[in-house]
């Protein structure tokens, strides 16, 4: 058994009957679609047609949002319906980056991550969905896509069919007759105007033009219509918290492979005070790291979750399951430094030590890095998947580390060895973070329009004074001529803030680019 | 009752739980590959299915799947209302697969009505007014109460006269039952809505054959003619849609005008963007190239169209108007001169009088690019006899003269003889099947002057949209007025008017708004009486979907699902919502309390024939009329062991057997029938009964001639003697080119189009349509909006000849230069922000400003947003634009014939908003809206001067309720004179 959709547009009308049939079924809640009818209109007078796209989850052969998942919520039943389980569900939103169709919303019930399930509570005792059943035209197909006498099967065979955006490698199972460009890739009509034929457009996002680098005409001249005149309006699943979480993650992991290089160099000269201090901004940078972690889920109650359910696969559970390890280590470790200083016990055991430093640093290197896998299972978000990702993230976590050290040493007396190893870290940090931005991210061409199109609107878009003025100018170039001035401290927290806002327009920019 | 079942749709409807599994229906292997669409009938009164928000755990829930009738468009499609086995609710609608018309497949609405149902805002309970009309204030009160005291009045006025009730209809949703009622009162009662929908279509068609609208056979045809969105809009929607792609899938060809990229355009092999009102030209270009290059069906032309009648006219009492050119003159003398006339002589005629039709003036009339006219011809040319073609509103109901719209479109059915046939286009009486109830009350002997004014002698039919015109002029007041599913201030053209005459108690002394839900006009009633929504009401329903015929029955499913269990139920407001009730059994009560003793003998036609003394029930009245008046129906229930109503309970529709392939065609038994000179059969009374062709007896059409009368002797006689209004031939329309100086920034303003996902004022109350269409921008296409200088989603002011509106410009290729478009659902308005009304996702609150002279305003003090409800869901509207309610702003515009609101606007002037404007103002001087009504009438020609036998209205010509022969003499005293 394997179910998929064949969606017949020569036949659909565009008369939304699915779209409300599947709301009465599911009893969808206002503000969310699991399927939707998109138009767009393409052409000039006389010659021009209004074209219909019935929108939804692909039930994808290999679908991202399966390997995503933390917590098993997005499933791959063996019938090859890609369902969800609402009590699983954390809300994290991870699936929603994955899916490279925004198939997903969360629901303002549950405030969990739900979807078109293929009506699996029907199709499991062999009752066509909803939208099937309900469609004047039976434009819409469900069927067994194994079976070679299924209605779909033979449909499938029959047709020149086509999928949405077959190169992200999910193979998705929902075929389309007569595919039209303008609605199967979302970008053909960006820079168009965003006006919709008897519906408002509410979404800010929507209505700022997200032009790729260099913009698509499918359609010949640029005078030529090319409009979407009715679709869903999707919200941006990731808010402040997740740059804000990158940054603090990046400040805990770099200050303790800094403190550990030092203490792996010659621990003995370390003081106590240099190296509780530096522990201490790991200990209190990682707690806050978890409470932006949790902050941003829909469902924050459930987090433990993550660690009970855990699904191997999905990066988040990997790098849960990294942070605790790095946490906890460190806090034991610093927990012993602590008992030490104040003299609750003789000294912390070599052994702890031994340990904190030699499986620490792997765990904190993992810690800064493994956002950038996390960020590489986004399928939906083309612009995170850069292979470039893990180095840089390690980068910004030596300039974050250093920086926040710089700063620690406004109020503690840090040992001048490990200062002077700071304010390295933080410079040659600063620098390399600056020449992967410019030379990396952004130098190079990039590989889809979904990316070129959210570099456009870091750089020359929507967030341009965010990027330019605040990651670049404020945030690098400025603290690195501060450094070279010998103004350390002003430095490390202007870069700090510069960091937070190379991240957040880094999370934000790709969130916007359209997927349906 | 208990608790939950009186709280039903008053909160968030609960559901129970069972222990059972559903059946499995996986073995099932469909023949065509497709998995099972749904619960075999013989579960229906026992289905388990999980509950889909539990999912994926497995919560099982016991439902009774009842059929009934969609109540949104006119379709009357299937629906299934799942009811819960424990609570009654009823959990969602899906389609009936045993309904021959929808073949249990809808549209958005269908599944939307629960949406009405669990409505929040719905008018639970009977309300009386308390303050001013319009005022707002309201007190409950019980039906008993409002039985009595409207009944009194009613009693009161039928003691006085015969023509001071007036039921005034939107929705009709059934085909007999209201109207028997209104017989019943002895009163001229009956007011529609039919003439701002399809009297000018109507007049078109009626003109030709007897039917007055079309019943194509999509499915089968080669080629698909449309003068409207049939793949979007109603007369009927789904089931048409169903079969015009069924047909385009089967290798036919689309052609659709429209001046609009409709979705149906869009999906044409031909769009073609006509100049608004040039329609008829571009029709009797294609039936020129038929007619000229002899590729018309001669044969069937010969036998059924009246060629002799027209040549008797042409060489006789039509002979100036007819021999219009020299070559016609001349073919006339010759023609004079000849003792018999035969079929060649008309062909030369066809081809004398057509000849100025050619491809180029269609062009240049129509600015449409030739080539497309030319493909159209000849797709046209090669249809074989299978044209399936349809006008209902647009272009027809859109201009002066627009009736020919019609005329000239079923001029190539006539042509290439698709009537009736396979893949033809027939009439919607042969497709639609009106059983016949146990006994029919007399025809009234009245004529009320406020429905059809003898100014009008030939509309279709009644002038209702010009009511408080009328009343303005002082031709009459009505004593008691229902208003039923109906919002006339709203969706009629200046609804300023009607507001006018609404708080007017002098003229309309009591109004009674019988709504399933809160409009405009329902303000401004005595009395707002609930009424069911789909599946809350008693109705019997067929409509002409496609080549068959069926019946529907609408049923309110908690009242069927709780008697099924055995609890007793008398009045269906007992298991609806709150207090709401239907009209099938409001009208036997009320018809009671009008004449609780029957001595006005009206009392008598809603007694019960089985328990004498007691009124009838809806039982007795439907199992009669099964039982008795549908043929087949019987036989197929005893098959199941069932009552012929205990099958329609079941199964909520039954397909009439029979053949309706062309019926007029049918053998007649000549026996006793005398051949009149023209062929026509006459019995002994002289009525006639069939029609001579080529020697044998035929049943023919509802014509005088029995035939398909090209020439129409009934214009002739009836003062429009010219060659415009006889044959069919383009009118001049009130937009043509030549009215609108586009240099001037004068446009045409087309406002009458319809949305796939609403219908007119009464779905503003489903939230899941609303969420996909909420506004109405005006569509204008780039040329214009750069000329005047907006984009998408600038303000623009559209003046029309009595006043202005204010919306949002929508910039598209889709829209013929010249012209703006802008659909009629939305602009919903209410005056109060809190208390009953509309909810506040669907309507803007208002400022209603009056002036001194007759001048209105409308400003939106409170755009549309969420609002807090028992369902969750009102706040969560996440829209705020619910529209510009244009309407109010259209002149009236009654057509001289058919009494149709000629739709198109002239818009003066189309602009960039002025600084004051705001979103949503509309303004209107009422006294231009008198002016120009004025102008309309003056287009008329009165039976008064042109009756050719002092009736008002020729007999043939239908009515919805025809009085009595002597109702139709000419008033002694005819308004005006």
């Amino acid at each position: 058994m394997n179910y998929g959709f064949l969606i017949n547009n020569q036949k659909c009308i565009g008369c939304h009957a699915c779209s409300t049939a599947c709301k009465s079924e599911n009893q969808v809640a206002l503000g969310v679609f699991r399927t939707w009818v998109k138009y767009t209109e393409v052409g000039n007078y006389p010659d021009v047609r209004r074209n219909f796209q019935v929108t939804r989850c692909n039930h994808c052969a290999n679908p991202p949002c399966v390997d995503i998942c933390p917590v098993e919520a997005m499933h791959q039943r063996p019938d090859g319906i890609v369902g969800y389980d609402s009590d699983l569900c954390i809300g994290c939103k991870s699936c929603m980056q994955a899916c490279p169709y925004n198939s997903i919303h969360i629901d303002p019930v549950t405030k969990t991550a739900q979807k078109c399930h293929f009506c699996a509570h029907r199709v499991e005792n062999g009752i066509e969905p909803a939208c099937v059943v309900v469609c004047p035209q039976h434009a819409i197909v469900a069927g067994d896509l194994d079976n070679p006498k299924s209605e779909i099967s033979r449909e499938v065979a029959k047709h020149n069919v086509t999928v949405r955006k077959p190169e992200q490698g999910t193979s998705p199972k929902l075929f389309y007759v007569d595919g039209h460009q303008a609605a199967l890739t979302p970008l053909v009509t960006e820079g168009r105007s965003k006006h919709f034929i008897w519906g408002e457009v509410v979404n800010p996002d929507l209505k700022e033009a997200h032009t790729p680098e260099e913009p698509v005409l499918y359609f010949g001249a640029a005078e030529q219509m090319v409009q979407t005149t009715f679709n869903v309006q999707h919200k941006v699943p990731w808010h402040w918290q997740v740059p804000a979480y990158l940054t603090t993650k990046g400040i805990a992991a770099g200050a303790f492979m800094l403190l550990a290089a030092a203490l792996i160099y010659g621990w003995s000269e370390i003081s106590p005070l240099t190296r509780l201090a530096a522990g201490g901004l790991a200990v209190v940078f990682s707690l806050l790291t978890t409470v932006f972690l949790v902050w941003d889920l829909e469902r924050p109650e459930r987090f433990l979750q993550v660690i009970l359910k855990h699904q191997w696969k999905s990066w988040l559970v990997r790098g849960a399951f990294i942070l605790i390890g790095f946490s906890n280590l460190v806090g034991i470790w610093w927990a012993a430094e602590l008992a030490t200083y104040f003299g609750l016990i003789e000294a912390t055991p070599v052994w702890l030590t031994g340990l904190a430093i030699y499986l620490g640093f792997p765990l904190a290197i993992g810690a800064a890095i493994y956002t950038a896998f996390l960020f590489g299972q986004a399928e939906g978000r083309d612009f995170w998947q850069s292979p470039l990702l893990p180095f840089h993230f390690l980068t910004q976590a030596v300039m974050a580390g250093g920086a926040a050290l710089l700063l620690t040493a406004q109020v503690v007396e840090l040992d001048p060895g490990f200062y002077r190893l700071a304010f390295h870290g933080f410079t040659i940090g600063l620098s390399l973070n600056l020449m992967m931005i410019l030379l990396g991210e952004f130098g190079m061409k990039h590989p889809t329009e979904t990316a070129s199109a959210a570099a456009h609107m870091i750089v020359k878009g929507q967030y341009k004074n965010m990027f330019w003025g605040g990651a670049i100018l404020l945030g690098n170039l400025i603290p690195f001529g501060l450094a070279l001035a010998g103004q350390a401290a002003p430095a490390a927290l202007l870069a700090i803030v510069g960091l937070y806002l190379y991240e957040h327009v880094f999370v934000m920019a790709p969130q916007k680019v359209p997927n349906s | 009752m208990n608790h939950k079942l009186e709280k039903h749709a008053q909160e968030v409807p609960q559901f129970g739980e069972t222990e059972r599994k559903p059946i499995s229906m996986l073995e099932v292997q469909q023949p065509d590959g497709r998995m099972t669409s749904y619960p075999p009938v013989e579960h229906w009164d026992d289905w388990v299915e999980y509950d889909s928000r539990a999912w994926p755990k497995k919560v099982a829930r016991n439902y009774r799947l009842v059929p009934t009738i969609c109540f949104n468009c006119e379709s009357a499609c299937g629906l299934l209302a799942y009811v819960d086995k424990e609570t009654y609710e009823v959990r969602k609608f899906e389609g009936n697969p045993m309904h021959p018309g929808s073949r249990g497949r809808n549209c958005a609405k269908g599944p939307a009505t629960h949406n009405q149902t669990y409505d929040p805002e719905r008018i639970l309970h009977p309300l009386k007014r308390v303050g001013k009309r319009g005022e707002g204030k309201w007190k409950r009160i019980t039906w008993d109460e409002a039985l009595a005291e409207i009944g009194a009045k009613m009693r009161a006025s039928k003691q006085q006269r015969k023509d001071g009730i007036m039921y005034h209809v939107g929705r009709p949703g059934e085909d007999h039952y209201t109207n028997r009622v209104i017989k019943a009162w002895g009163t001229d009662s009956h007011n529609s809505h039919t003439n701002i929908c399809s009297a000018a279509a109507r007049s078109g068609y009626f003109q030709w054959s007897g039917f007055d609208r079309p019943s194509p056979d999509y499915a089968h045809a080669k080629v698909i003619l449309l003068i409207s969105s049939h793949l979007e809009t109603g007369h009927y929607f789904n089931p048409h849609a169903q079969r015009i792609i069924e047909g385009m899938q089967k290798g036919g060809k689309l052609i659709t005008m429209d001046p609009r990229l409709s979705n149906t355009a869009s999906k044409s092999n031909v769009w073609l963007p006509a100049w608004p009102g040039s329609e008829p030209t571009v029709l009797l270009s294609f039936a020129n190239y038929l007619i000229q290059n002899d590729r018309y069906n001669k044969d069937y032309v010969r036998q059924w169209v009246n060629w002799e009648e027209t040549l008797e006219f042409f060489v006789g009492a039509a002979a100036d108007r007819l021999a219009s050119t020299e070559r016609l003159h001349a073919f006339q003398s010759e023609l004079k001169k000849k003792k018999e006339r035969t079929f060649e002589d008309f062909d030369q005629f066809l081809k004398l009088t057509y000849s100025e039709f050619t491809f180029e003036r269609a062009a240049q009339e129509s600015e449409l690019p030739i080539e497309r006219i030319k493909e159209s011809a000849e797709i046209i040319a090669n249809c074989d006899g299978r044209l399936a073609t349809h006008v209902w509103r647009a272009s027809s109901m859109a201009h002066k003269g627009g009736w020919q719209s019609a005329r000239t479109l079923f001029f190539l059915n006539v042509l290439t003889g698709s009537i009736g046939n396979e893949g033809g286009t027939s009439g919607n009486s042969w497709n639609k099947f009106v059983p016949e109830p146990y006994k029919h009350p007399p025809a009234f002997e009245a004529w009320n002057e406020l429905q059809m004014p003898h100014e009008w002698p030939l509309s279709f039919y009644e002038l209702s949209f010009c009511l408080p015109h009328f009343l303005e002029e002082g031709r009459g007041e009505i004593d008691v007025y229902f208003t039923r599913v109906y919002n006339p201030m709203w969706i009629n053209p200046d609804g300023f008017m009607w507001l006018k005459a609404l708080k007017d108690e002098q003229k309309i002394k009591c109004h009674v708004a019988l709504t399933p839900t809160w409009n405009e006009s329902a303000w401004f009633a005595d009395y707002v009486l609930p009424m069911g929504h789909s599946g809350e009401r008693h109705d019997l329903m067929s409509q002409e979907t496609h080549k068959g015929r069926w019946i529907g029955f609408r049923q309110p499913v908690r009242r069927t699902a709780m008697e099924r269990d055995g609890k007793k139920v008398k009045f269906t407001y007992e298991a609806n919502p709150g207090e709401v009730w239907e009209e099938a059994e409001w009208w036997v009560e009320l018809t009671w309390a009008m004449d609780p003793d029957g001595s006005l003998g009206v009392r008598q036609w809603v007694e019960s024939e089985v328990n004498k003394g007691q009124p009838v029930t809806q039982d007795e009245y439907w199992g009669w009329i099964f039982d008795h008046s549908v043929p087949g129906l019987p036989e197929a229930a005893k098959k199941e062991g069932l009552s012929p109503l205990g099958y329609m309970k079941k199964y909520g529709a039954f397909e009439v057997p029979g053949d309706v392939t062309k019926p007029y065609e049918k053998a007649v038994d000549a026996t006793g029938l005398e051949p009149d000179p023209q062929g026509r059969l006459k019995d002994k009374e002289g009525h006639v009964k069939g029609i001579l062709i080529d020697g044998k007896a035929k049943v023919g059409f509802g014509t005088p001639s029995k035939k398909l009368e090209f020439f129409s002797p009934t214009m002739f006689a009836w003062g429009w003697p010219e060659k415009e209004y006889t044959i069919p031939w383009p009118l001049k329309s009130h937009v043509h080119q030549d009215e609108i100086n586009r240099q001037k920034g004068e446009m045409i303003l087309l406002p009458n189009f319809r949305l796939p996902t609403l219908i007119h004022t009464r779905s503003a109350n489903a939230k899941w349509l609303y969420e996909i269409s909420h506004n109405n921008p005006l569509w204008i296409h780039p040329s214009d909006a750069k000329r005047i200088g907006v984009g998408s989603g600038d303000l623009v002011r559209v003046e029309t000849e009595i006043g202005y509106f204010v919306d949002k410009a929508y910039v598209t290729e889709g829209i013929k230069p010249g012209v703006v478009a802008c659909s009629h659902h939305l602009g919903r308005w209410k005056l109060n922000e809190t208390g009953p009304g509309l909810g506040s996702g669907f309507a803007s609150v208002v400022d209603l400003i009056e002036g001194q002279n007759g001048e209105y305003r409308l400003k939106i003090k409170k755009m549309g947003g969420p609002w807090k409800t028992w369902d969750p869901d009102t706040a969560r509207v996440w829209w705020q634009d619910v529209g510009v309610n244009q309407n109010l702003t259209h002149a009236s515009q009654p057509d001289p014939i058919s009494g149709a609101h000629c739709w198109h606007q002239k818009a003066m002037m189309v602009k960039k908003a002025e600084s004051e404007d705001k979103y949503g103002d509309v303004f209107v001087d009422t006294k231009k809206s008198m002016e120009v009504y004025q102008r309309w009438v003056g287009y008329t020609r009165s039976c008064v001067d042109h009756s050719p036998d002092g009736t008002r209205r020729p007999m043939w010509y239908n009515r919805p309720l025809k009085p009595t022969k002597g109702a139709y003499k000419i008033p002694e005293k005819p308004f005006g004179r």
